[in-house]
């Protein structure tokens, strides 16, 4: 079974601000951060379609610290969407709508989530340990 | 990170390895006093002590005194957050998008 993340936030911003926090690496390196350390996470992002590129930050037990992926559409600066892989293959489409008054909404849609990420070997974060798991939610 | 009074995240909480073994020791055991536990880990009663308020901050151990001693035991109910890969990225981003909009902020400042 696959699942779909859906997401909106609104950003006092112009959409060309917000399309170049996306794509710039500089700046994605300023707000993609490993949400456990807080540490930020290098990356070597291009808005080029075909572009294969990662973002890393410190391996642990249980993770890489690697996650990588593929440019897929690149639609200046309404939409980007790139593959996002980590174990698990993903999709994400970010949207970019102006909505007047200086506000812009985001629109993020990570797809082909599983919803049992320890059966299908995902490795991302702990689902070696997730295995274990497992069988304790199954009790 | 966590406020006082407020429930620990389940993720900060099972970040820890002596945590997660912590888990699956109670796991397999189904209760345990501390004093079994500490010799599994290289580090003091105090030390395992703290690792396992942290669980119970997250509503993952519960504990209850029988005679002189005070017993833990696992409650694996909020580990179906961490197996939820739409709960995981959704915080991921959630939490990173905060990030983008201090920094959308700082620009326009």
């Amino acid at each position: 079974m696959s699942l779909t993340l859906s997401m909106d936030f609104q950003f006092k911003t112009s959409i060309e601000k917000l399309w170049s926090a996306l794509t710039d690496s500089d700046k994605l390196a300023k707000w993609v951060a490993n949400i456990h350390t807080g540490e930020p996470m290098e990356n070597n992002f291009k808005p080029v379609v075909g572009h294969r590129f990662q973002f890393r930050t410190t391996p642990t037990e249980y993770w890489s610290g690697i996650i990588e992926g593929e440019v897929l559409i690149v639609e200046e600066p309404t939409r980007l969407s790139y593959t996002w892989e980590s174990g698990e293959k993903h999709t994400v489409i970010w949207t970019l709508e102006d909505l007047g008054n200086g506000m812009v909404n985001l629109h993020l849609e990570q797809t082909g989530l599983s919803s049992e990420p320890a059966l299908n070997g995902a490795r991302f974060g702990w689902s070696k340990w997730c295995g274990e798991l497992q069988k304790l939610l199954e009790q | 990170m966590s406020e006082k009074g407020e429930r620990r995240d389940v993720f900060d909480a099972i970040a820890d390895p002596t945590r997660r073994r912590l888990i699956q020791l109670l796991a397999e055991a189904g209760e345990l006093p501390l004093h079994e536990l500490t010799p599994h880990f290289p580090m003091g009663r105090t030390a395992v002590s703290k690792h396992l308020a942290i669980l119970k901050e997250a509503g993952l151990v519960t504990d209850r005194k029988v005679g002189r001693e005070t017993r833990f035991r696992l409650n694996a109910a909020p580990l179906r957050e961490v197996q939820d890969w739409a709960a995981f990225y959704g915080k991921f981003w959630s939490t990173n998008i905060s990030h983008l909009d201090k920094m959308l902020r700082e620009e326009e400042e």
